[in-house]
């Protein structure tokens, strides 16, 4: 969405158009959706909490200044709120993931292997601090530029890149974790 | 160079914001374990942007939709009340004026009884209140400085 025409967006909802703001939902939902589902960890609550991101956007429409871009304000209502989010709301994380064997490079079924990678990143994500899986939820998956996630955060982008960078050794030493039992892969001098 | 000190930059040199020493492409020619390590992280730069995004159910719009007509209708609901006690009081302050109008011009005539009973009543409430003054008077600095403070907030945490 270009510039003026979120600036006419806005400018509508603030009026009191309804219609403006169901195309502002329906503009943003998928960004809000994305980005809630990812953060907490009980997907059942994801819905309700995206909607009261919306109702929380609404409130605060005759109050956004356009200094930042109005999906930079969205992700900073979202971090927001599921930084609320009680943490025994929390559901227990799935356990099965426990069985499987450390990621191998190279295996002999490469193809196996990678998608197996990727079902087990899935969850890895979900057993990151809520403070990185919004990060990465914002990051990688929906495609936030560092600089956007800096001003939402009111970081420095050095200190966000960090947090990435911190946030992906995290993941690699979930995926690195032997399976209990498994033999210690020989590792060279350190 | 050690396992730790690569490990600890990976994900750095990977995203381009670091670049290897000669140490550490040294030691990265010999260690399996580094090499793993870096191909496990290459994995994970590939499948993190490929990972499936939840998407919103048919109905999400519409309910969003719908809660906020219910917040509107709350909020219209507690500006009628509003709305309605300041005409009650109106009314009162109203039907009290007239009421004293006409006492003080002598179409009513209200017994001296009476009269005298109104200002004991009115004395002794006074009398009781006075000592606790400055309690209330603190009370309702604090409460108001508490909802401005609240309010500020709020107004804050919205604006940009």
């Amino acid at each position: 969405m270009s510039d003026t025409a979120e600036r006419d967006l806005i400018a509508r909802c603030r009026q009191g158009e309804d219609g403006a703001f169901r195309e502002l939902v329906d503009q943003y939902k998928g960004l809000v959706f994305a980005l809630v589902a990812r953060t907490i960890r009980d997907p059942s609550r994801a819905e309700d909490l995206a909607q009261e991101v919306f109702l929380k956007i609404h409130r605060g429409l005759p109050y956004f200044r356009g200094d930042a871009r109005l999906s930079t304000w969205i992700y900073r209502i979202v971090v927001n709120l599921c930084a609320s989010e009680r943490p025994s709301r929390d559901v227990p994380l799935d356990a099965g993931d426990e069985e499987r064997p450390a990621w191998e490079p190279g295996g002999p079924d490469r193809a196996y292997g990678d998608v197996e990678l990727r079902d087990r990143l899935d969850k890895a994500i979900r057993r990151l601090p809520a403070h990185y899986r919004v990060l990465v939820a914002g990051h990688y998956l929906r495609g936030m530029k560092y600089e956007d996630l800096a001003e939402a955060l009111h970081l420095p982008m050095g200190t966000v890149k960090t947090h990435l960078h911190r946030a992906k050794r995290l993941l690699r030493e979930m995926l690195e974790e032997p399976r209990p039992g498994s033999e210690q892969r020989t590792a060279n001098s350190e | 160079m050690t396992c730790d000190q690569i490990n600890l930059r990976i994900d750095a040199v990977l995203d381009g914001d670091e670049a290897w020493t000669s140490d550490a492409r040294a030691h990265l020619d010999t260690c399996s374990r580094c090499q793993s390590r870096v191909a496990l992280a290459q994995g994970i730069n590939r499948w993190l942007p490929q990972l499936p995004v939840d998407t919103p159910p048919a109905t999400f719009t519409s309910g969003v939709m719908a809660r906020v007509r219910r917040e509107r209708w709350r909020a219209e609901q507690a500006l009628d009340a509003g709305f309605n006690v300041a005409i009650a009081a109106g009314l009162l302050l109203i039907v009290a004026g007239v009421a004293g109008l006409a006492w003080s011009s002598g179409l009513i005539v209200v017994g001296a009884d009476v009269v005298a009973l109104m200002r004991e009543a009115i004395a002794v409430t006074g009398a009781e209140i006075a000592p606790q003054l400055p309690t209330y008077s603190v009370a309702a600095l604090l409460l108001t400085m508490g909802l401005g403070v609240w309010w500020w907030t709020e107004h804050a945490n919205f604006e940009r």
